[in-house]
């Protein structure tokens, strides 16, 4: 275990160049090349005359290029201890752009989340993800804060929960979820298993509540518990028993009352859930207390949910249950997964080849620059540029993780591991939509999409890790 | 140390949850890219839509002398796709002048079109190669044109005969996997008899689209394209000049001609009249023109010459003495009596005044009724047979060996059988029958039904003295040594040779000296003929004449039936003699027959009133 971290620390202060992690700058700077190659595959006409004018998106992505290095040098340059200290103003700053935009932005998509300056487009909400890893990084690196403590756990929760209703607000709900990210960052700060385990509970739960009825779910969910609690009391008896009036006892209210089966099974359910939970106080079983407890949050939260489907908009709607598959319409929503998917699948083992990519040459793809740039590696280098690409992000990822765990103090650990976090979360959720694992919600693939504000934001974030990561000795700057 | 501990498990931990992330992905990826090949098939499906075909140029059909009696044309659709159309429109006025329509046709095409944008639609069809020129020249975005071919008729002849081509219908569609929605077949005549010579082969190209329809170029550089074959070019049996004559004396009058080569049976005229103009369905107009002879009670659509059943009246005669003279019943010296009828039982079948008694031949030159019923009578009650039944089964055998009752197997498309009554038939009708109820078919009346084809045939039959070839409308396939080889062998029916003396004598003196033939007689040329008259139920009688010339080595056999035409003599007679002339003559001498001939229209009240009937009843309904 400590040669493990010996490894990963570092020996003396070199100077600053010479302490960037050169992994982590060489994958950065592979992904944004591979990312170029595609946009220009993707967006390359050849009835054009002249290749080199600023009307097409692989020149304007290059000249995005060139402001990102700026942007980078600027960032490395700079003493660590600033990202420190301007955490808390760029928060600020990041918090009246979102409102502004709010107030003056412009419609894209539905969604009200961008500036507008003449040709250039910018989206706050990509700067504000800077700010909030370097706020939570602050914030969580205060002294004596202690994660698992109520009001500490407040008070992060209150930094991500204060953007992500502004953009919510803005309808970029699909952007805003990347904030939900920070849990992975939360975990590895030692969040107790009492948070995080009813956090997973109820993403499984809002993701089950679309796929199967109510009815099923509590009726698994019942099932599941007698198992957890026959495990662990051994008593099968009892359980046929329980189970068989529970069963008997929902028939007889569905047909012999005017209720409905759905009415029927919940009031058996409460009922057994609420005599349950006496039981287990009285006699002191404890062990049956906490499924107890989830048992009656799920009754709760599943017709919630429901309802709060109802009060989302027709769209975002539309694409949660296109998504689950209870809805089909092959020339709406599901037309853009669609014909990524075939893009993406008639690339085979090695792909078309560079530039013969027959459904991104001929339009078929949508948005096939953007947000859908995978398509044009999976089509065109088939699945070894797929996989390629993917273990890059991987490398990345971990190569962040790894740095975060090598800077040893907590506000560059908490840090490294945002930028991780949020990258693993748009990998995911951009990937997964290309492939129909995850339903359609424009967010752009770090690095590789095209657009000005993706790319400098990406690179700003993970220029500060790099930053952090190149001098860890002197960490008594920012000590409080 | 245990903070690291923890944190170190932690730090674990995440790092399988990006890998588990990582393999969910990758393991999608390997589904969709690697193992399912759905995709590669729907992004070919993307780029192709579907194979575009090429039509070839349809097969042309010649007369037996070379002159076209069909060809095929070059024309144009013209297509739209409405999502290609520029948002500030286009000149509807110039379009609608262009391709020669309506404007408001032009508009209410559009708007349908319209319903799916990116989908090509059919604006109209039949546009001329001129046209065409000029609507490239427009540069309308959104509009293409696609090359198809039309028929062309030089002559205008030959309606039925040759069939036309539409096309192809749902069912067809099921039924012969060749054909596509949107391809031509043909229909009815030579065009549906010898449609997979003529249609040819189609081609097919591999063109890709991008996801708007706008077409970037050919599949693999059109390695996997297919190139149209044209169709082959037929020869007819048909004289083109000879039709068209037969056709214009056939103006006015409901019935068929068909002229035969009996050396070979090649059919030389087929006119089922009334006709129509062929060109009527070929262009934008064919659907209407298509109603309209629909809707007319004359059916020119019904080809006569081919499949009609028409009583062959006196002409029949001549089977019935020939079965007799083979049978041993009849000896040409026989005479018979005739009072003006031929009595049995309490009834009589009528005959015209002539002298009386007379023998074989004089009984074919009169016509004389009661001679062929006693010739049949002795045939079907011969004792040979031992019951009538057994004589009439006899008498059918014979019949059918002269091609009647069955179908001849020509290459006629749709060509029907006739009729001949069988011992069943009677059963099934009388339940007891006799002598006296078979006897109409002595004559060729009753029950007995011929096609104008079968009659011809017969009329060959007798100018070859007792065979026949299969009569066929087509005698050379380009690329084909042969036809079929039905058509070169000689059917022979079931009497010899030498009893067609005394009826050929008997029908070269009904022309040529004295009878009800005279009309017939052409100089230089020893013309043998058949006069009928027949009864039917709607109207004053069928006029019919059969007639072969000349006599020795005989060049043409010929049969006219005229609806309510009269006697025989009236009409039926000198459109055959007309059609003789010009055939072995290359002149005709008569013009003042041929004007008679123009002018004579027999009345029609039984069409007439079922015209009547019939659009009332439409107008009725169309009130509703």
């Amino acid at each position: 275990m400590k040669n493990y971290y010996d490894s990963m620390s570092r020996g003396g202060n070199m100077s600053l160049f010479g302490n960037v992690d050169l992994v982590a700058l060489g994958l950065y700077i592979a992904l944004v090349l591979i990312g170029l190659l595609s946009i220009t595959s993707a967006s390359y006409d050849s009835e054009s005359t002249s290749i080199f004018s600023m009307q097409h998106n692989y020149m304007k992505q290059l000249m995005w290029i060139g402001f990102s290095s700026v942007a980078a040098v600027v960032i490395l340059l700079l003493e660590r201890s600033y990202f420190h200290m301007f955490s808390y103003p760029a928060y600020v700053f990041g918090i009246l752009m979102l409102l502004a935009c709010l107030l003056f932005g412009r419609e894209v998509n539905g969604a009200k989340a961008w500036f507008e300056f003449g040709s250039v487009r910018i989206q706050p909400v990509e700067f504000v993800k800077i700010a909030t890893a370097l706020t939570m990084a602050r914030v969580m690196s205060s002294y004596s804060f202690n994660i698992n403590r109520i009001s500490d756990l407040a008070k992060i929760i209150g930094v991500l929960l204060l953007p992500l209703a502004i953009i919510i607000k803005q309808n970029d709900t699909g952007s805003g979820l990347v904030l939900g990210a920070f849990i992975f960052v939360m975990y590895r700060e030692g969040l107790t298993k009492y948070l995080y385990f009813p956090a997973i509970f109820t993403v499984a739960l809002f993701i089950c509540s679309f796929i199967f009825a109510p009815e099923a779910i509590f009726i698994t969910l019942l099932i599941l518990f007698a198992a957890y609690t026959l495990l662990k009391t051994g008593a099968v008896l009892v359980h046929v028993r329980f189970l068989a009036a529970m069963f008997c006892a929902m028939i007889l209210l569905a047909v012999a009352t005017p209720l409905s089966a759905y009415q029927s099974i919940m009031i058996v359910c409460a009922i057994a859930a609420v005599a349950l939970g006496i039981i287990a106080i009285k006699s002191r079983a404890l062990m049956l207390l906490w499924p107890v407890m989830m048992y009656i949050y799920a009754m709760l939260f599943v017709p919630t949910c429901d309802f709060l489907f109802t009060k989302l908009e027709p769209h975002q709607q539309n694409r949660i249950l296109t998504f689950v598959g209870m809805k089909s319409d092959p020339k709406g929503i599901d037309y853009n997964v669609i014909q990524s998917q075939i893009a993406i699948g008639s690339g085979n083992f090695f792909g078309k080849g560079y530039m013969q990519g027959t459904q991104i040459r001929y339009d078929y793809v949508p948005e096939k620059h953007t947000d859908f740039i995978f398509c044009t590696v999976g089509e065109e280098w088939g699945f070894f540029g797929t996989l390629f690409v993917i273990s890059l992000y991987v490398a990345l990822i971990f190569r962040l993780m790894r740095m975060g765990e090598r800077i040893g103090e907590t506000f560059g650990r908490v840090y490294c591991y945002s930028v991780a976090a949020i990258l693993l979360f748009h990998v995911w959720v951009n990937v997964g939509m290309t492939i129909g694992l995850m339903p359609v919600m424009g967010i752009p693939l770090p690095l590789m999409s095209y657009g000005g504000s993706s790319l400098v934001a990406f690179t700003i974030l993970i220029m500060i890790a790099i930053r952090l990561d190149a001098s860890t000795d002197d960490k008594s700057v920012y000590s409080v | 140390m245990t903070r690291y501990d923890r944190g170190f498990q932690r730090f674990l931990h995440l790092r399988l949850v990006v890998l588990l992330a990582a393999v969910v992905i990758l393991g999608r990826l390997f589904y969709v890219q690697i193992i399912d090949d759905k995709y590669d098939r729907m992004a070919t499906a993307n780029i192709i839509r579907r194979p575009e075909v090429e039509f070839p140029m349809r097969g042309e059909v010649l007369d037996r002398n070379g002159e076209y009696l069909v060809r095929s044309r070059v024309c144009y659709d013209v297509m739209v796709v409405t999502s290609n159309i520029p948002k500030q429109g286009f000149d509807t006025v110039r379009m609608a002048q262009i391709l020669g329509m309506d404007i408001e046709k032009l508009r209410s095409q559009i708007s349908k079109a319209r319903r799916s944008p990116r989908a090509p639609f059919l604006v109209t069809g039949y546009l001329s190669q001129e046209a065409k020129l000029i609507l490239d020249e427009g540069h309308f975005d959104g509009f293409y044109t696609r090359f198809r071919t039309a028929r062309e008729y030089p002559r205008k002849i030959g309606g039925n005969l040759l069939g036309y081509v539409s096309e192809v219908t749902a069912e067809q569609v099921k039924k012969f996997p060749y054909y596509e929605a949107g391809d031509y077949i043909g229909v009815g005549g030579v065009e549906s008899a010898y449609e997979t010579d003529l249609r040819g082969e189609k081609g097919v190209s591999y063109r890709i689209y991008d996801t708007h329809g706008a077409l970037k170029g050919s599949y693999f550089d059109g390695a996997m394209d297919v190139l149209p074959v044209k169709g082959s070019q037929l020869v007819s049996t048909i004289d083109g000049r000879l039709q068209e004559f037969a056709e214009e004396l056939m103006k006015g009058k409901v019935g068929a001609v068909v002229a035969i080569e009996p050396s070979t049976g090649e059919i030389l005229v087929m006119v089922s009249s009334p006709t129509y103009n062929p060109d009527l369905m070929v262009g934008r107009e064919r659907n209407n023109n298509y109603a309209r002879m629909l809707h007319d009670q004359r059916n020119p659509q019904f080809n006569r010459a081919v499949k009609a059943k028409y009583p062959p009246g006196s002409t029949f005669k001549l089977v019935q003495g020939l079965i007799g003279l083979q049978e041993g019943v009849l000896r040409p010296r026989d005479m018979h009596p005739c009072s003006e009828g031929y009595s049995y039982g309490s009834r009589k079948m009528k005959c015209h005044a002539h002298r009386s008694p007379v023998d074989l031949r004089d009984a074919v030159a009169t016509s004389c009724n009661a001679y062929f019923c006693y010739v049949f009578k002795d045939v079907i009650t011969n004792p040979k047979y031992g019951a009538i039944r057994e004589g009439v089964k006899a008498w059918n055998e014979y019949v059918y060996s002269f091609g009647f009752g069955r179908k001849l197997g020509s290459d006629f498309y749709g060509e029907g059988a006739g009729f001949v009554p069988t011992p069943e038939y009677y059963d099934r009708k009388y339940g007891r029958w006799n002598y006296g109820s078979v006897l109409s078919c002595a004559i060729g009346q009753g029950e007995m039904g011929c096609t104008p084809l079968q009659m011809a045939n017969l009329a060959a039959i007798i100018a070859n003295r007792g065979y026949y070839y299969i009569p066929h409308i087509i005698k050379g396939i380009e690329g084909r040594d042969s036809i079929d080889a039905r058509f070169y062998e000689r059917q022979y029916t079931m009497v010899d040779s030498v009893h067609f003396v005394p009826i050929v004598e008997g029908m070269w003196r009904g022309v040529n000296e004295w009878g009800t033939s005279g009309g017939a007689k052409l100089e230089g040329w020893d013309v043998c003929g058949k006069t009928g008259t027949a009864q039917n139920p709607n109207g004053k009688d069928h006029s019919t004449f059969l007639s072969f010339a000349p006599k020795d080595n005989p060049k043409i056999a010929i049969s006219v039936y005229v609806e309510h035409g009269g006697f025989g003599a009236t009409i039926a007679v000198p459109i055959a003699s007309l059609i003789e002339e010009l055939y072995l003559t290359d002149t005709i001498k008569r013009p003042n027959l041929v004007e008679q001939v123009l002018n004579m229209t027999p009345n029609y009240s039984h069409y007439d009133k079922m015209q009547k009937k019939y659009d009332a009843a439409r107008a009725a309904k169309a009130k509703k």
